[in-house]
């Protein structure tokens, strides 16, 4: 667990991003590093709704899992990446493009998969 | 409620809670929302059955679950505004209070209350308007005389004691000539337009006016020649076919065939309400792609929304089918499923021209 709350705290530091959670696909929350102010319960409970959401209707229609959900609001842009049983939650700045977040987001994701594994 | 009977219901709201997320379905979301409605939170009722009407957009349990939710916000706010207006009558806060009464149908409330209104404040010539907006209502429904002769007495009321409000005078030039009265609807639309030179729409529904076939001004016998015939003499102006509007939805479709052509691009749609137009590898409406876009939307619509950073505009779904792209600006949805050949930016900043430009459709109409 200490591990990966360090690849979250690591992230957290990269510019840019606002935010960052590691939540199981059921809501629960397995790590951390938010803004002050950003409750861990509600980040963990919407990205949960959000992903069940999509793969159910992406089962339905036999199109198999979301991997990733990238989402760009008025005032902040967020990314969702896959690790099978939880997911990687990463708030971004609303100036900043994510796609020069990816590759930071791709091995912090590869990361926390590794340690779940080993853990 | 003591404490036994308050964790009891506390443990059963988290237990709903958690079948909505793993299991959706509409039984789970009403069940939900009632109990939330048990224990007098509308609003949170409100947001379940918001929630649900997300995923399962035709469900009418889910439909009555939000109206009834609506319903206990609306009674709650009436409840506050009488104590208020008992305390310390205003006019605004008899005006809220009598909106209310007229989202609830409250019409025996809304009288008492619009009486209470011009006994307070005779010179305020709000209560008549209000009071004119009701009945017009019911006329514009059962077509009956008496509920048209009422509103249309109210109306000149309003517009009497105000002549300046473009409200009662707009709803007065309107119900005249869709009863046949084209020539006595004039007079207040060019006094309207007098007021707001500026008024494209109210220029526009001039000219409609001035096309069509006077009947008299003798209202209370179009009134009642109305209700024999059992419709109305002419058509609404929104009614109409606009030449704009359909010229609009052409360039929908043609922006729509050009994503469609792009490189990668399998599939694309634009969905507004539950119309859609699509293009492509496209089976028909029950296509996984249309639902997965609608939900997507709604979905993001939400976290954005709950998280506080404003409207999600653009969402990118990436999985073993590719890229799904939605963009949604208002009541417009474009979307386009993608391979891998695809660039993203392109499509996406295609998908935006269409919802912009439908967007700016529906301002014309």
């Amino acid at each position: 667990m200490g591990k990966i709350q360090d690849v979250v705290g690591e992230l957290r530091q990269v510019a840019g991003v606002k935010g960052v959670a590691v939540v199981t696909l059921d809501g629960l929350v397995i790590a951390t590093a938010l803004e002050e102010g950003t409750s861990p319960d509600v980040i963990g409970g919407l990205a949960s709704y959000l992903l069940m959401t999509t793969n159910k209707s992406l089962a339905e229609g036999g199109l198999g899992g979301c991997t990733r959900l990238s989402l760009h609001a008025t005032h902040g842009k967020a990314v969702f990446v896959d690790l099978t049983d939880s997911c990687l939650v990463v708030m971004v700045d609303q100036f900043v493009d994510p796609a020069n977040v990816r590759r930071e987001i791709d091995d912090a994701a590869q990361r926390i998969r590794r340690a779940s594994r080993l853990s | 409620m003591h404490l036994i009977q308050r964790m009891k219901i506390w443990k059963e709201l988290r237990r709903l809670e958690q079948r909505a997320r793993e299991q959706p379905a509409p039984t789970t979301f009403v069940d939900l929302g009632q109990v939330f409605i048990n224990l007098d939170e509308h609003a949170k009722a409100e947001r379940v059955a918001e929630d649900g009407l997300a995923l399962f957009p035709k469900s009418p349990e889910l439909r009555q679950l939000l109206e009834c939710a609506r319903r206990g916000l609306r009674q709650k706010r009436m409840a506050e505004l009488r104590a208020k207006v008992t305390r310390s009558p205003a006019p605004e806060l008899y005006r809220e209070l009598a909106q209310v009464q007229v989202e609830l149908g409250d019409s025996a409330g809304l009288h008492t209350t619009c009486q209470e209104w011009g006994m307070r404040f005779p010179d305020d010539a709000g209560c008549w308007l209000v009071l004119g907006q009701a009945r017009l209502v019911n006329f514009y429904r059962d077509l009956a005389s008496r509920e048209g002769q009422e509103a249309v007495r109210c109306l000149e009321r309003a517009v009497q004691m105000a002549p300046e409000d473009v409200s009662a005078r707009r709803l007065l030039g309107e119900v005249l000539y869709r009863i046949g009265a084209v020539r006595e609807s004039q007079k207040h639309l060019t006094q309207l337009l007098q007021f707001s030179p500026a008024d494209a729409e109210v220029d526009a529904l001039l000219r409609h006016v001035a096309a069509l076939a006077d009947h008299g001004d003798d209202v209370e016998a179009l009134l009642d020649e109305v209700e024999s015939q059992g419709s109305l003499r002419h058509a609404s102006f929104a009614a109409v076919p606009r030449a704009a509007g359909d010229a609009g939805m052409a360039r929908v479709r043609d922006g729509l065939a050009h994503v469609a052509d792009l490189p990668g691009v399998t599939k694309a749609t634009f969905i507004r309400g539950s119309k859609a137009l699509v293009k492509g590898a496209i089976r028909d409406g029950k296509d996984p792609f249309l639902r997965v876009a609608r939900v997507v939307a709604k979905a993001a619509h939400r976290f954005a929304r709950r998280l506080d950073i404003g409207t999600a505009n653009k969402s990118v779904v990436e999985g073993p089918f590719g890229d799904i792209c939605v963009c949604v600006y208002g009541e417009a949805l474009a979307a386009a499923q993608c391979d891998e050949t695809a660039d993203l930016a392109t499509v996406m900043a295609e998908l935006q021209e269409i919802v912009a430009g439908a967007l700016h459709v529906v301002e014309e109409a």
